[in-house]
């Protein structure tokens, strides 16, 4: 336990932020946007904690630092987010498909070069010397943390699904002409999703700013955004379980490759280097052979449905519309 | 009868491009009657109820619904006021249910926020309830009760267009466009689409536009008949009248 621990722990606490983050980009998804603009929100939550707990939440010996303090931190990380995401998401929210998604990297990037430029972020080193709450090597402690925020977001998101607001946002992907012919105001919904989805990934930087000790403009950039596109595709993005557990399975993926498959005893030196080395070859891989083999993800609604007692109704293959009586008829 | 007016279009225009798809149509539809739309393939009848519907925004021309000018309005306003419509290419929400689109268009009519929803507070359960119960009742009236969780895409075509409708009413409109409801059903189905629209405009006291080239269904229905070719309305009037038009036999036979 303790070696698996000393291996895995932090690892594991990461699967579980990864899931948090899937669940934000998950959300304006939802309403049909495809945002990549979660690791900009996931850098200001980190930002924001690692600002706030040294400056105003002094005074506390690092190893002490109250839980309760990190859980007002992500708090606050989560409404700056919001912020940011209302101030971006109004006039962004007009463009579809991938020039959003080109606007929300353009996003990322202004933020990483503020940061870098800024003195009282720290410039290119960054805020460090985070106080942590734990004496801990392992980081598995966090997962008290972790854990809460990540069954909080899997909650929020699930209740939402089935809920007034989460169908509107559905009604849009699906829809947003016929949507709008419903009653539902597209930009409204629209940037409500992605807000959402901002305070999803301003918590879970808050959080990673604790637990990495540190943060800086190296944190919450573009590979990041192409990270949890993949959770969420590998995953699947029609139910809030894809994001889930396509994060938590490509966070611990390379782990293992690294340290079980790479690291065993006799394995070929050659081997054993490119799976360490070319690990990120190896994902990209995966990647595309899970997207091309489950275009809609490893876990999509069906395979809930196909339990229920009563199968859906097998209806005929839509007919052909007959051509309209026309011309000459009247 | 004292008439009142529902729909008022004034000079409406559509241009794309060079093509003059609605030219300067002018009319009236007054309440509670069926209002029927006619003309050949590409006259505008569509172009007219995306203008109606604030899909599409007029070039000139004014929109004025009960007495209110909606022209520049957006689809989602409109629909707010009371005017809901189907569509001639389908429009559903392919991967819900049929339950969960006709609960969809329950939305104007019921206000729990994000935190409602997902806490369950008041008045979200309670709306929830009754939403799911008037969409069963729609889908019942339109004869797809039975079939309320399958996905709309598995539906066959004419149930799609009964689960289009279905939707629409559940925005409980006082206005209906009905963009040719017939299309893809079959004969028994055609038939019994015109005592439906009878029936719904009865008890929903709806007042309905209706696009349609099927010819004994719009001649049995329509109280009014309006006719347009290449975007001019060419007649209007009773379908006795409008279906003697010298124009309109010209404008049909002339293809
Ligand atoms: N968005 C658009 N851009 C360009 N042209 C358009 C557009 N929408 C419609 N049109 C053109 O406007 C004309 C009227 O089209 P519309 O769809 O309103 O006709 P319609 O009377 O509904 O025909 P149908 O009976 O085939 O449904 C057509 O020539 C069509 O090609
Ligand atoms: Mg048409």
């Amino acid at each position: 336990m303790e070696v698996f621990l000393s291996s895995y722990g932090a690892a594991i606490v990461q699967m579980a932020l990864a899931g948090v983050l899937a669940l934000s980009l998950y959300l304006p998804l939802m309403a049909g946007q495809l945002s990549l603009a979660s690791p900009g929100f996931y850098a200001v939550g980190g930002y924001t904690a690692a600002l706030l707990s040294t400056t105003v939440f002094t005074g506390y010996a690092n190893g002490s630092y109250p839980i309760p303090l990190i859980v007002v931190e992500m708090v606050i990380a989560g409404g700056v987010s919001a912020l940011f995401a209302l101030i971006i998401g109004i006039p962004s929210l007009r463009l579809r498909g991938i020039y959003l998604a080109l606007a929300t990297i353009a996003f990322i990037e202004i933020l990483r070069v503020f940061a870098l430029n800024q003195p009282w972020l720290g410039g290119a080193v960054g805020i460090y010397n985070i106080p942590q709450p734990f004496f801990s090597a392992t980081r598995i402690e966090y997962l008290l943390l972790a854990l809460p925020l990540l069954f909080g977001a899997m909650f929020f998101v699930a209740r939402l699904e089935r809920s007034r607001v989460g169908r509107a946002f559905i009604a849009l992907r699906e829809d947003e002409l016929a949507a709008s012919a419903m009653g539902v105001r597209p930009t409204y919904y629209k940037v409500l999703a992605f807000t959402l989805g901002a305070v999803l990934a301003g918590m879970a930087g808050a959080l990673n700013a604790h637990i990495l000790n540190t943060w800086n403009a190296r944190q919450g950039t573009f590979d990041l955004s192409i990270l949890i596109l993949a959770y969420v595709l590998v995953g699947g993005s029609r139910t809030f379980l894809g994001p889930v557990i396509g994060g938590a399975f490509l966070v611990a993926l390379p782990e293992i490759i690294l340290r079980e498959i790479a690291g065993a005893p006799g394995l070929n030196p050659v081997i054993a280097t490119f799976l360490r080395d070319g690990r990120l070859i190896l994902f990209g891989v995966l990647i595309a052979v899970s997207v091309f083999f489950f275009p809609y993800g490893l876990i999509t609604p069906e395979l809930f449905k196909r339990r229920r007692k009563k199968p859906e109704k097998v209806t005929v293959e839509a007919a052909k519309p007959t051509p309209n009586v026309r011309g000459g008829n009247l | 009868m004292s008439a009142e007016i529902m729909l008022e279009a004034r000079n409406m225009t559509r241009r794309f491009g060079g093509l003059y798809a609605v030219d300067n149509v002018s009319f009236e539809v007054q309440r509670g009657e069926i209002f029927g739309l006619i003309g050949p393939n590409g006259a505008g009848k569509t172009t007219l109820f995306n203008l109606i519907t604030g899909m599409t925004p007029p070039t000139h021309g004014e929109l004025v619904y009960k007495g209110e000018n909606i022209t520049a309005k957006r689809p989602h306003e409109i629909a707010m006021r009371g005017i809901a419509r189907t569509f001639q290419n389908i429009r559903l929400f392919g991967s819900l249910s049929a339950l969960e689109n006709v609960m969809i268009a329950r939305h104007i009519h019921t206000k729990s926020g994000v935190i409602e929803g997902v806490l369950g507070l008041r008045p979200a359960p309670q709306e929830e309830r009754a939403t799911r119960q008037r969409a069963l009742e729609l889908l019942d009236l339109v004869g797809l009760a039975d079939s309320a969780e399958t996905k709309a895409r598995n539906f066959a075509y004419g149930d799609q267009r009964r689960l289009e409708i279905a939707r629409a009413l559940s925005l409980e409109p006082e206005l209906l466009l009905l963009d040719e409801p017939a299309a893809g059903m079959n004969q028994s189905e055609k038939s019994s689409l015109s005592e439906f629209i009878r029936r719904i405009r009865e008890q929903f006291n709806l007042t309905i536009v209706l696009i349609e080239h099927y010819v004994p269904l719009v001649m049995g229905l329509c109280d009014r008949i309006a006719v347009l070719n290449f975007g001019q309305l060419i007649a209007l009037g009773a379908p006795e009248k409008v279906q003697n038009d010298p124009a309109v036999i010209e404008a049909y036979l002339g293809d």
